[in-house]
């Protein structure tokens, strides 16, 4: 069996298992941003263009995040402890194509609600976008990095544990992470985590890509999301693999 | 010999030894049966050949060849039904067997065929194309069947199979196993249903705590009860029956709730139904039954012996564990 054909059947699989989160995803994703974009100017009533800007990218940016590193060890979560995990351990399929498929199916959930989320901000401010080219690939990467890191965690935690964390993760994410703000805003020791996490990068990326004019789209933040997508999926291999 | 597991011993990190020093083996075309109580560690066992747990030591050999070395090779050569349900959320039986047959790498026709057979012969044609969340839990164990047969491994295990099912297609389900095995796999049957086994297996081992105490055909395990009769009272509510009340002819008595069981030698026979006849005439039991003495009796006979042997194991190891405490307190 190649891996190539069992990539393809368990891409089958996997999609008709997640079926329903198709359009449940993409709803949660639009109230998201419609929440984000229009609660925070009732926080801050005077807003400048700079903070406009920031919310209608940062927006989108947050809605993968929250997809990868709170949905996704939810779901993976419920999977192990219903069995399917383990059930799929015990055929003889490789590994990496499995988890492959599985990051597949989850890249292409996430990316559709995207979209709703950045036509939600660019109406609402009425905002001319600057849309680079490397925007597709910059999604992808955002969204697969994203997902990777959400299912490394649920991969090595045990369930309640990834659940707490996952929770952790929606105020950290929030409040405390530079997607809807400028990251100079935050104290310095903050900043500094912030620049090994991925979350800053994401959010830098997204906006990128997103407003070409107004802010730069870097290399680093690329290179250190790669990192951490590689990371990520060689722990959740390790994960599957493992024997007790 | 096909499936080949010698001195396999299991201790989880916590300490629990959940197996201890099992060997046996399974040819081609056989349905060997692995009975014991919950916590036995038959289900520990199966796991180890599939490669899902690493033996903490001794052997497995499929075909013979390595399979602790190469969990891949095993996963390839063994086909499994888990004792848990197997999730088939948000597909329905026809894409699950459908897919796992394909994934185990036969091809789509194939599939096909053997699915149309496994579902006509089972009786689950009605609910082939329903969403696996709205089938009942028997319907999904008998899936779960067919997704580990529509593309049989060279061994496959089967845990707990009837568990859910209905009587009827229990009986349709015992047919297919031995087609199974017919066709060459070494079927590693496991259930804690004694008398189902009976009929089913080829060969049986008896594990309790994690150790084979009984292993041979039906027929071998019964011998020494083969003439014997189990006489099987069930009191009316509110009776006992006092040891006292119990002839002699009724040997190793035990109950169980409002049912007195007890071994009768076949010359008992006659005293036995008219002793049974008079309770009856009392209002004292609602009925009885005279039977052949089961694999059942064996199997409570030999792991009730087990557990008092281990009981008196336990309580020598405490009195001795006692005197030296003396001993210490002494010097």
């Amino acid at each position: 069996m190649s891996a190539l054909r069992s990539y393809g059947l368990l891409i089958r699989w996997q999609a008709l298992r997640y079926k329903w989160m198709l359009p449940m995803t993409m709803v949660v994703q639009a109230l998201f941003a419609l929440g984000i974009v229009a609660g925070y100017p009732l926080l801050f009533p005077e807003i400048d263009r700079t903070t406009i800007l920031f919310l209608a990218t940062g927006a989108p940016a947050i809605s993968l995040i929250m997809m990868g590193l709170v949905a996704v060890p939810q779901v993976v979560a419920q999977g192990k402890s219903e069995g399917s995990v383990e059930y799929i351990r015990s055929l003889p399929i490789p590994r990496l194509a499995f988890l492959a498929a599985d990051l597949s199916v989850w890249t292409a959930i996430v990316l559709p609600g995207v979209v709703f989320a950045v036509a939600i901000g660019a109406l609402r401010f009425g905002l001319p976008l600057s849309v680079s080219p490397l925007v597709v690939p910059a999604f992808v990467l955002v969204a697969l990095t994203a997902s990777c890191v959400g299912y490394a965690l649920a991969s090595v935690a045990p369930p309640m544990v990834s659940g707490i964390v996952s929770q952790v993760l929606i105020v950290f994410v929030l409040m405390f992470s530079p997607l809807s703000f400028p990251a100079e805003r935050l104290p310095d020791w903050l900043r500094a985590i912030h620049s090994v996490l991925p979350i800053q990068a994401m959010g830098e990326t997204i906006r990128g890509s997103l407003a070409t004019t107004s802010f730069p789209l870097s290399s680093g933040a690329f290179l250190l999301l790669g990192a951490w997508c590689a990371g990520s999926l060689v722990l959740a291999l390790a994960a599957l693999n493992r024997r007790a | 010999m096909l499936l080949s597991i010698s001195d396999l011993t299991k201790v989880y990190r916590g300490g629990t030894r959940a197996n201890d020093g099992v060997s046996l083996s399974v040819e081609e075309g056989q349905v060997f049966g692995l009975l014991g109580h919950n916590g036995a560690g038959k289900t520990t066992l199966v796991s180890q050949v599939v490669g899902l747990l690493r033996p903490t030591s001794g052997a497995i050999a499929i075909d013979g060849r390595d399979a602790v070395a190469d969990p891949g090779y095993a996963r390839r050569v063994c086909s499994i039904q888990p004792q848990a349900q197997v999730p088939i959320t948000g597909v329905t039986p026809r894409q699950a067997i459908d897919l796992v047959g394909r994934l185990r790498g036969a091809p789509r026709s194939l599939v096909r065929r053997r699915m149309d057979r496994f579902v006509e012969a089972l009786q689950i044609g009605e609910w082939l194309d329903v969403d696996g969340e709205r089938i009942s839990s028997g319907v999904k164990r008998l899936t779960s069947f067919c997704m580990a047969t529509v593309s049989p491994g060279r061994v496959v295990i089967l845990d707990e199979p009837t568990n859910d099912v209905d009587p009827v297609r229990r009986r349709l389900l015992w047919t297919q196993v031995r087609a199974v095995a017919d066709e060459g796999s070494a079927v590693l049957l496991v259930t804690h249903n004694v008398l189902e086994a009976e009929r089913a297996v080829d060969r049986l081992a008896i594990l309790d705590h994690g150790r084979v105490i009984a292993e041979g055909t039906p027929a071998e395990l019964k011998t020494g009860l083969a003439d014997e009769l189990r006489l099987e009272l069930v009191l009316e509510p509110g009776v006992e029956l006092g040891a006292a009340e119990v002839p002699a002819f009724a040997r190793r008595t035990t109950t169980a709730g409002n049912r007195l069981i007890a071994t009768v030698a076949p010359d008992d026979a006659g005293a036995a139904v008219r002793w049974a006849g008079d309770l009856r005439i009392a209002n004292r039991i609602e009925e009885y039954s005279l039977v052949p003495a089961t694999l059942e009796d064996v199997y409570v006979q030999l792991v009730g012996r087990a557990d008092a042997d281990a009981t008196a194991a336990a309580a020598n190891a405490t009195d001795s564990a006692a005197r030296e405490g003396d001993d210490v307190r002494a010097a």
